[in-house]
């Protein structure tokens, strides 16, 4: 069995296994925890309690006026990052066409041409982002293995992808099978590190927005 | 065709066929173009070649659908490719030759004794290994034996046909007859593979020809396919790449994208993972190859493209089990285990969590 | 099914062509085979072996082709091979410079060299062809006159 057979194959199975055992823990482990006995009267409905959640997803989405000055750019580039990194990941016909094969729904993708420019402006991105987390005396002192690991292993797949649409270094199917293999390592990854942050953010962010605003406080 | 004038040099045959030495210098320039060899040894070729006696050649065929003979035999008129066939002399093929039965394996054993070390074996199917070999016999004789005998006195092997380079189609799950590509069973003679389901007629006589006029093997890649014929992918050299990099892909045959041309990637083509001359070469002369006649690429010069999922599932998409179509049912099944299992470590979590917070909150009060 | 082949190609009218090789308005790609075409004729003129490029290796579009083809020009010189199918060998205006297109018996185009040399090697008669229709001539004209002639050579080879 060659790399590729076993990337998309075996590997695969037991990525995406793990993927979907280790995001249900996760995501169950938090969701039936205990929320503090609220002792002060609401304030708002229950609706207006929902709604203000529902609410504060948006509004942490940026940050307050007063910090835009300082926490812009690293906003700006984690947005930018993400939009190209969804474009490239859902937009790509291939890519698609995996999904598709998944849940059995496919929808019409990007030109080829500009996934790859895309592609080439995340990668970029992505070092930028590396580089402010190293330099940045604040952020390296809260970064740990889990942000720099979380880094690289999505980089790894963002590189082997464009390797393989380039054809770059060594023959196709290796590249490809490098890729698929990639993924496979992200997405074991995935649900013991940072990157769960992708089911957690919203969550959060409602639930803290409910609170708040049941309290009568600003969210 | 074969042990008839005896003695006579290549060129001397091919008077006798009716092909001048100008026609044979047309040949082996064309073959040498195909093969990307440079101008002066087409001409090269042709001169040593017509001095010299034919080259002895023996083609053994075994677990096989004869597809990969005809394809090298079978054309609508003589093209220039037939005249292989006056180069060499090919001293047993069952297929072509008169000659049946005892006097046929007759004319094999002289043939290979009286061209010890020197003939091309040439071999098409794949060598079935199970229940002793009985699988695939003729006079009595099993292929591997037959095999094992007869890459004694070779020269070199050249084997014809994805199921003699890989295992091919006897060789796919679950292989009921234990089959075995020509590489598992010979180890101690140089191997050329020209793979293919069949492989393009022009690749098999281009091979030969080179070989036997340099009498070296040609560069090959790592499945000792002829690197100037297998050195690139269906995907590179095909005329509808610019619909791939567009993104224009057709979505089931027939329709309009099909009608336009566009890319067939997502009705199952392995164009770019397959090795092959298709793109360039093409069929038949040069009318056309299962692309740009509308079918995807079947991947039939790769190793176990049997076994490789659907035909018709684009290559990026999942397949599950081997040796068909994905098989959502099993996908369903192993995700929903994998939930199950995570919900029973999540709610485990949980619980060792609430208990805490709840040891917490008494601690606090 | 569309097909390269079937995209219709516009040619734009060059420069009016004299009888000399326009060089002006040329692309890249021609002058980098007319460049090659100058040094094979250096070699061939310096007394080394003639040489050929194959313009099917030539990545060359069929615009290209067609600017190739005038740029070369046509010679004095054309001669039809009948060996195996078609084969047409023309001079092209620069004096050693023949263009060679060999077609099977399909009329389907197998092979196309442009060949830097005195004559195309395709078109001489090899020695070892004549010797043997020396001896075949004079048999016959023995056979003919129904006497042997002279020299010691006899009517042996058929």
């Amino acid at each position: 069995m060659n790399l590729l057979d076993f990337a998309r194959g075996p590997a695969l199975k037991v990525a995406l296994a793990v993927f979907c055992l280790g995001v249900t823990w996760r995501i169950l482990g938090f969701a039936l925890l205990r929320i503090r006995r609220e002792l002060s009267k609401p304030r708002a409905s229950l609706f207006k309690t929902m709604a203000g959640g529902a609410l504060a997803v948006g509004t942490r989405s940026w940050p307050h006026r007063e910090f835009i000055g300082r926490t812009g750019p690293g906003e700006a580039l984690g947005y930018s990052y993400h939009i190209g990194l969804f474009a490239l990941i859902l937009l790509f016909t291939p890519h698609i066409l995996f999904l598709g094969s998944l849940f059995g729904i496919t929808w019409p993708g990007l030109p080829s041409s500009l996934i790859t420019v895309i592609s080439v402006l995340t990668l970029t991105l992505f070092l930028a982002v590396l580089f402010r987390r190293v330099n940045n005396p604040v952020m390296r002192m809260l970064s740990n293995f889990d942000d720099y690991f979380s880094w690289f292993v999505t980089m790894l797949v963002i590189v082997t992808g464009l390797a393989a649409t380039a054809h770059i270094g060594a023959p196709y199917e290796r590249l490809l099978g490098l890729h698929i293999l990639s993924f496979d390592v992200l997405l074991i990854w995935f649900p013991f590190g940072k990157l769960m942050h992708a089911f957690y953010i919203f969550p959060s962010r409602a639930l803290n927005g409910a609170i708040l605003t049941r309290r009568g406080a600003a969210s | 065709m074969p042990l008839i004038n005896e003695g006579l040099t290549v060129g001397e045959n091919l008077r006798l066929h009716g092909v001048s030495r100008r026609a044979f210098i047309k040949f082996c320039t064309a073959t040498a173009s195909a093969m990307a060899l440079p101008p002066w040894m087409g001409t090269a070729m042709a001169e040593q070649l017509r001095h010299a006696p034919r080259p002895s050649v023996v083609y053994l065929s075994f677990q096989e659908c004869t597809g990969c003979f005809e394809s090298l035999t079978r054309s609508f008129a003589p093209t220039v490719e037939s005249l292989i066939f006056n180069v060499i002399s090919l001293d047993y093929d069952d297929t072509l030759m008169a000659a049946a039965g005892e006097a046929a394996e007759a004319a094999l054993a002289e043939a290979m004794k009286d061209n010890f070390g020197k003939y091309v074996l040439v071999i098409d199917g794949s060598v079935p290994t199970g229940a002793g070999g009985a699988y695939c016999t003729s006079g009595g004789r099993s292929a591997v034996d037959t095999l094992r005998e007869a890459a004694k006195g070779a020269a070199a092997i050249v084997c014809v046909g994805t199921c003699s380079s890989f295992g091919g189609i006897p060789f796919a799950d679950p292989n009921p007859t234990d089959a075995w590509p020509v590489t598992a069973i010979v180890a101690d003679k140089p191997i050329i593979n020209v793979s293919g389901c069949p492989p393009i007629p022009e690749v098999i006589t281009g091979t030969l020809l080179q070989f036997v006029t340099t009498g070296q093997v040609p560069d090959l890649d790592e499945h000792r396919r002829p690197k100037v014929f297998f050195g690139n992918t269906i995907h590179d050299r095909c005329y509808r790449r610019p619909f791939y990099d567009e993104g224009k892909f057709a979505k089931s045959f027939d329709d309009e994208g099909a009608r336009n041309g566009w890319c067939l990637y997502e009705l199952g083509c392995k164009g770019p993972t397959t090795h092959n001359a298709c793109a360039t070469i093409k069929w038949n002369g040069g009318t056309s190859f299962p692309i740009e006649s509308g079918h995807g690429c079947l991947g039939c010069s790769e190793p176990g493209f049997w076994d490789k999922g659907s035909f018709y599932a684009a290559q990026s998409s999942t397949e599950w089990g081997k040796a068909g179509s994905p098989s959502p049912r099993r996908a369903l099944e192993l995700g929903g285990a994998a939930v199950a299992a995570g919900a029973v470590l999540g709610i485990a979590s949980a619980g060792v969590s609430r208990s805490r917070q709840h040891q917490s909150e008494r601690d606090e009060s | 099914m569309s097909r390269l082949a079937d995209i219709p190609i516009r040619i734009e009218p060059s420069v009016a062509v004299e009888p000399l090789i326009p060089v002006g308005g040329l692309g890249g790609g021609v002058v980098a085979i007319l460049s090659e075409l100058v040094t094979l004729l250096d070699r061939l003129v310096g007394g080394e072996s003639p040489g050929a490029i194959d313009v099917r290796s030539l990545p060359m579009s069929p615009l290209d082709r067609t600017e190739l083809q005038r740029a070369l020009g046509a010679g004095e010189v054309q001669a039809t091979l009948d060996a195996q199918g078609r084969s047409t060998i023309r001079e092209t205006r620069v004096s050693g410079v023949w263009w060679i297109e060999h077609f099977d018996q399909q009329g389907e185009l197998i092979a196309e060299m442009i060949e830097v040399a005195r004559v195309p090697a395709i078109l001489s008669s090899a020695p070892d062809e004549i010797a043997a229709s020396a001896r075949d001539l004079r048999a016959r004209i023995a056979v003919a006159c129904g006497t042997p002639m002279g020299g010691g050579n006899h009517a042996a080879h058929q």
